[in-house]
C-alpha cells in the first residue's frame, strides 16, 4: 500500500482529497479548543490563570517531538528505498518540528517567569528541548548549505538519523545532569494525576495542534510536488523554443 | 590492514608536515584556558567551581576548531575516490582518519586539563579525574566533529555548519565528562560512573560515527 502511495502523482490525489477535510477538522477542533482551554476551564489552585499557557505548551511540546520522530523515520525510509516522498516529508516536517520547539520554549519561558521566577532556568527538560531545537536548525542549515538536491536530501537523511539514535542519550544524560521540571502527569501507568477539567480541553488542543501539523505538512509536500513539476515544465518549455529557434 | 596503517601513518605525517599544524587544537585549548579566568574573575571559590566545565568545554571546543580540514581537503583534490576505491572500504578510511587525527592534535589534551584544573584550584584527585574524562571524551569528541565534518565537507561556511551539527550531539560526553571532575572535586562518590558513561558515550561514537561520516562522503562521489 505504501509503495503504491509512493507515486508523487497518486499522493497529490490522495493530499489533495485529504487536505480539506484535515484542515476543516482543525477549524472546528480549535473553535472547540480555544474558547474551552482559554475561557471556560477553571483556574488552578495552584498555578492560577497561567495554567492556561500549558494548553499550548503541552501541545507544541508533543508535536515537536512527534516531527523529529516523523523526520527521522522518513529520513531512514529516504536512506534506504530512496523514496522521493520521504525526503518531502523530512523536508516539510523540519521547519514545522523547529518551529514548535521554539513555541514551546517560548510558552514555557512565558509560565516559569510567574511560576518559578526566572524567564529560564536550567533545567532537564528546558535543556533537551533546547537541543532538540538545535538538532532541527542543524538539519535545516545542513540542507540549505547544500545545492545539490540529491546530495542534500542524502546527507540531510544520515544527519537526521544520527540525531534520532542520539537523542535518547542526549535526554538521559540532561536528566542524569539535573531535574526541576514537573514529571509526566499526563501519560502514567497509574492514571493521569492532571484534573479531568484541564484534561479534556488539552486533550482537544493537542488533538486540534496535531491535525494541523498533518494539514502543515500535506500542504507543504504538496507544494513541492508542484513546484518541482513546475520548473520540469519550465525547462521543457525552454527546450522546445530553443529546438525551434534552432529551426 | 596494511593499507589502513598507510593511511594512519600518511595522516599522521600530513598533521605534522609544514611546521606542527596538529599544534593548532592544542594552542587553541590552551589560549581558552589562559583567558577563561581572565574573563570569570579571580574569586578561588568561582573559579574552582567552573574548573572542570571550562575545561571540558575548551576540549569540546578545539576539537571542534580543524574539524572543516579532516575530510574538506580530500574532498576537494579527490583523494576521497581514491579511498572509496581502496580495499577496506570508507568508513574503516574515516574511522582511521578521524583516530589519527585525534591523536595528532589531541594527545596533550588529558595533560593540559590535569593541570589547569590544578591553576584553577582543583585537588589533584579532581584534576585527575577530570583529565581521565578527558582522556575517554576525546575520541567521542572527535569522531562526532569528524562526522560534522563529513558531512559539510566542501561547502562553503562549513565552519559555522560543523558547530551547529557537533554541538547537539556532543552534549553527552560533554555532560558526563565535566560531570566526572565535578563529582570528584565535591566528593560526591559519582566519579567512577560519570566515567564509564563517558566511555560509554565514547565508544558508540566511535561505532557509528565512521558509519555516518562514510554514509556522508559516499553521497559526494555520484
Amino acid at each position: 500500500m505504501w509503495s503504491y502511495f509512493a507515486n508523487p502523482g497518486r499522493f497529490d490525489g490522495l493530499a489533495r482529497t485529504l487536505i480539506p477535510w484535515t484542515a476543516g477538522l482543525t477549524v472546528v477542533l480549535f473553535a472547540v479548543g480555544i474558547p474551552w482551554a482559554l475561557v471556560v476551564s477553571p483556574p488552578d489552585y495552584q498555578q492560577g490563570e497561567t495554567i492556561r499557557i500549558m494548553h499550548v505548551h503541552v501541545p507544541a511540546a508533543w508535536l515537536s517531538m512527534a516531527a523529529y520522530a516523523g523526520l527521522g523515520a522518513s529520513s531512514f525510509v529516504y536512506f534506504v528505498w530512496r523514496h522521493n516522498l520521504a525526503d518531502l516529508a523530512a523536508r516539510s516536517l523540519a521547519p514545522i518540528g523547529a518551529v514548535f520547539a521554539a513555541l514551546c520554549l517560548l510558552t514555557g519561558s512565558l509560565w516559569g517567569r510567574p511560576m518559578w521566577g526566572a524567564w529560564w532556568v536550567w533545567d532537564a527538560r528546558l535543556t533537551s528541548m533546547l537541543v532538540l531545537f538545535l538538532l532541527f536548525c542543524g538539519y535545516i542549515a545542513l540542507r540549505v548549505a547544500i545545492e545539490d538536491e540529491r546530495l542534500a536530501a542524502r546527507s540531510g537523511a544520515v544527519l537526521a538519523m544520527a540525531g534520532l539514535i542520539n537523542l535518547p542519550i542526549i535526554k538521559f544524560s540532561v536528566d542524569w545532569w539535573n531535574t526541576l521540571h514537573q514529571p509526566a502527569s499526563v501519560i502514567r501507568f497509574d492514571g493521569p494525576t492532571i484534573h479531568a477539567s484541564q484534561l479534556w480541553p488539552l486533550l482537544v488542543m493537542t488533538l486540534a495542534f496535531t491535525v494541523f501539523m498533518v494539514t502543515l505538512v500535506l500542504s507543504l509536500m504538496r507544494s513541492m510536488i508542484l513546484e518541482t513539476r513546475a520548473i520540469a515544465l519550465g525547462r521543457a518549455i525552454e527546450r522546445r523554443a530553443e529546438a525551434e529557434a534552432r529551426r | 590492514m596494511s593499507a589502513l596503517a598507510a593511511l594512519f601513518a600518511r595522516e599522521l605525517r600530513l598533521s605534522w608536515a609544514g611546521g606542527g599544524g596538529a599544534a593548532g587544537p592544542a594552542a587553541f585549548n590552551l589560549a581558552a584556558l589562559t583567558l577563561a579566568p581572565l574573563a570569570i574573575g579571580p574569586s578561588a571559590e568561582t573559579l574552582a567551581a567552573a574548573a572542570p566545565g571550562v575545561i571540558a568545554f575548551a576540549l569540546l571546543l578545539s576539537a571542534l576548531q580543524s574539524a572543516e580540514r579532516m575530510f574538506g581537503e580530500d574532498t576537494a583534490d579527490g583523494t576521497l575516490e581514491l579511498y572509496a576505491l581502496a580495499g577496506p572500504g570508507l568508513a574503516l578510511a574515516a574511522l582511521v582518519k578521524m583516530a589519527a587525527f585525534a591523536l595528532a592534535s589531541l594527545w596533550p589534551a588529558p595533560l593540559i586539563a590535569f593541570f589547569a584544573g590544578l591553576a584553577y584550584g582543583l585537588s589533584a584527585e579532581a584534576s585527575f579525574a577530570l583529565a581521565a574524562g578527558l582522556a575517554l571524551a576525546a575520541p567521542g569528541l572527535v569522531m562526532i566533529a569528524g562526522f560534522a565534518g563529513a558531512l559539510s565537507a566542501g561547502l562553503k561556511r562549513a565552519g559555522l555548519l560543523i558547530a551547529l551539527i557537533a554541538a547537539p550531539l556532543q552534549v553527552p560526553i560533554l555532560i558526563f565528562a565535566s560531570g566526572a571532575g565535578r563529582a570528584a572535586a565535591e566528593g560526591t562518590g559519582l566519579a567512577g560512573a560519570n566515567l564509564m558513561m563517558t566511555a560509554a558515550a565514547s565508544l558508540l561514537a566511535l561505532v557509528l560515527a565512521p558509519m555516518g561520516a562514510a554514509a556522508a562522503l559516499k553521497g559526494r562521489l555520484e
